[in-house]
């Protein structure tokens, strides 16, 4: 299963593509995605404390924009989003 | 009555104009509009621009919840709307945002003019990043949407 994670704010500085993927061998809650995104900023960035705090602070939307819970389960391919804290205006 | 629009400043730029028109009625004795631009510092900072980036379908919809909530919140029944946020990069003072609000008497279209910035700052998914002087940028720290 693949979840795409699309990229918004602050989040934008872990990769120059809009979107980071990853693959599940079954369905996953949220706290697995982020996961995996620690581990990228772990690879790409070198652990990065703020990339970190800025994935801590984050919260997740679906593809119909609505929140998502930690305990959520997801089970099919879907683009999430990474929300991280806004300001507007 | 809302309008509610994403603004991509590479294409399209935000005029009062179009909320002018938007807003007209004889309905309305109070027509209110907050502007939001682009200033030259902060925190000691001396800014050049802002990119702004929005998820905007997840903006549009927060925008018109905002709006359907100021009849019960404000008590606010007759109204028109005309909100529009920028996206993509903005010089010193360019606009950023346009509230445009009318209503049948003046404290009521302050009520909801501020009501509706206060709430999109706390709500809506904008980010902000600022350009310096020297050629360092920053995306600004916000509020969490995290429960």
């Amino acid at each position: 299963m693949k979840i795409s994670v699309e990229l918004f704010g602050a989040a934008r500085e872990f990769s120059k593509t809009k979107y980071l993927e990853f693959n599940f061998s079954k369905s996953c809650k949220l706290i697995d995605i982020k996961k995996k995104l620690y581990e990228h900023v772990d690879n790409k960035f070198n652990g990065n404390l703020n990339y970190k705090e800025i994935i801590k602070s984050s919260a997740f939307c679906s593809d119909k924009d609505q929140l998502i819970k930690e305990n959520q389960i997801l089970n099919k391919n879907q683009i999430i989003g990474i929300i991280p804290p806004i300001g507007g205006g | 009555m809302l309008h509610a629009k994403i603004i991509d400043s590479s294409i399209e730029k935000i005029e009062i104009s179009k909320a002018e028109h938007f807003l007209k009625s004889e309905k309305f004795g109070a027509v209110i509009y907050f502007i939001g631009v682009v200033r030259d510092n902060n925190e000691n900072k001396k800014v050049n621009g802002i990119t702004y980036d929005a998820k905007d379908t997840m903006v549009i919809k927060s925008f018109e919840e905002i709006y359907n909530e100021t009849e019960q919140k404000l008590g606010i029944k007759n109204k028109a709307v005309f909100i529009e946020h920028v996206k993509g990069h903005l010089k010193l003072s360019e606009k950023s945002i346009l509230i445009g609000v009318a209503c049948k008497h003046r404290d009521e279209a302050y009520r909801l003019s501020r009501f509706i910035i206060e709430e999109i700052k706390k709500r809506s998914p904008i980010w902000k990043k600022e350009h310096y002087e020297n050629e360092d940028s920053e995306w600004l720290k916000g509020i969490s949407l995290t429960t």
